[in-house]
């Protein structure tokens, strides 16, 4: 099976890489399945619309900021990124992460009650 | 919209699954309690449009760059101990 976007131009992939999203994206209900894409820069991953190839969004796993993350049985926390010219400004939204069970390809958006974790947590501080 | 009065203590029934309780009631807030099958979503309206506008958001914009001064800089990794001692300042 084969998309195609922008970004990646084509991209072909077999259907058990298919990841459903039963409940789609919060704002983007109707899309429901998706690739995770882990090319294009070694930093970010890429969660791509199978239904609508240029709906992209960049992901960061949660758990190599946060010792004390909340886990979710055998799922795995990605928080999407606001990608920006300027590194110090891309926030990542731990609030509300995307849960990724790649073994069954299953993955849904969750909203943490825990004001501990912000939707726009910086991403990257000086060194 | 369906409109009723109820007291503290007092409950309404949605369905057959879904129970709302009138925990407590102060001067400008209302403390409700909800009952419901753990695969309802249920949260405060006001985030879910944030979460919506910050999804919409990501989507702008998206780019294989990297920027340029990105070695200047670390991830911003929050250990517990940190975490603990930002929760005492």
């Amino acid at each position: 099976m084969k998309i195609k976007n922008q970004l990646f131009g084509e991209i072909e992939f077999s259907e058990e890489k298919i990841i459903k999203f039963p409940e789609g994206i919060i704002g983007f209900e109707e899309f429901k399945k998706f690739l995770l894409v882990n090319s294009g820069n070694p930093l970010f991953l890429w969660l791509v619309s199978i239904d609508e190839p240029e709906l992209i969004f960049p992901l960061f796993g949660i758990k190599a900021l946060f010792d004390d993350y909340p886990t979710f049985e055998d799922f795995e926390p990605f928080g999407i990124v606001k990608l920006d010219p300027d590194p110090i400004k891309m926030t990542i939204n731990v609030k509300a992460p995307i849960l990724i069970n790649q073994d069954r390809n299953e993955g849904f958006q969750k909203i943490l009650d825990d004001d501990r974790y912000p939707i726009d947590y910086k991403l990257f501080i000086e060194k | 919209m369906l409109v009723l009065t109820r007291k503290p203590q007092e409950e309404i029934k949605i369905g057959k699954d879904i129970v709302v309780k009138v925990i407590s009631i102060s001067e400008n807030s209302v403390k409700i309690g909800i009952e419901a099958p753990k695969e309802m979503v249920i949260m405060r309206a006001e985030l879910y449009q944030k979460v919506k506008e910050n999804n919409v958001e990501a989507t702008k914009n998206v780019s294989l760059n990297l920027p340029e001064n990105l070695k200047d800089l670390k991830v911003n990794k929050l250990n517990k101990r940190k975490n603990e001692r930002k929760e005492k300042d």
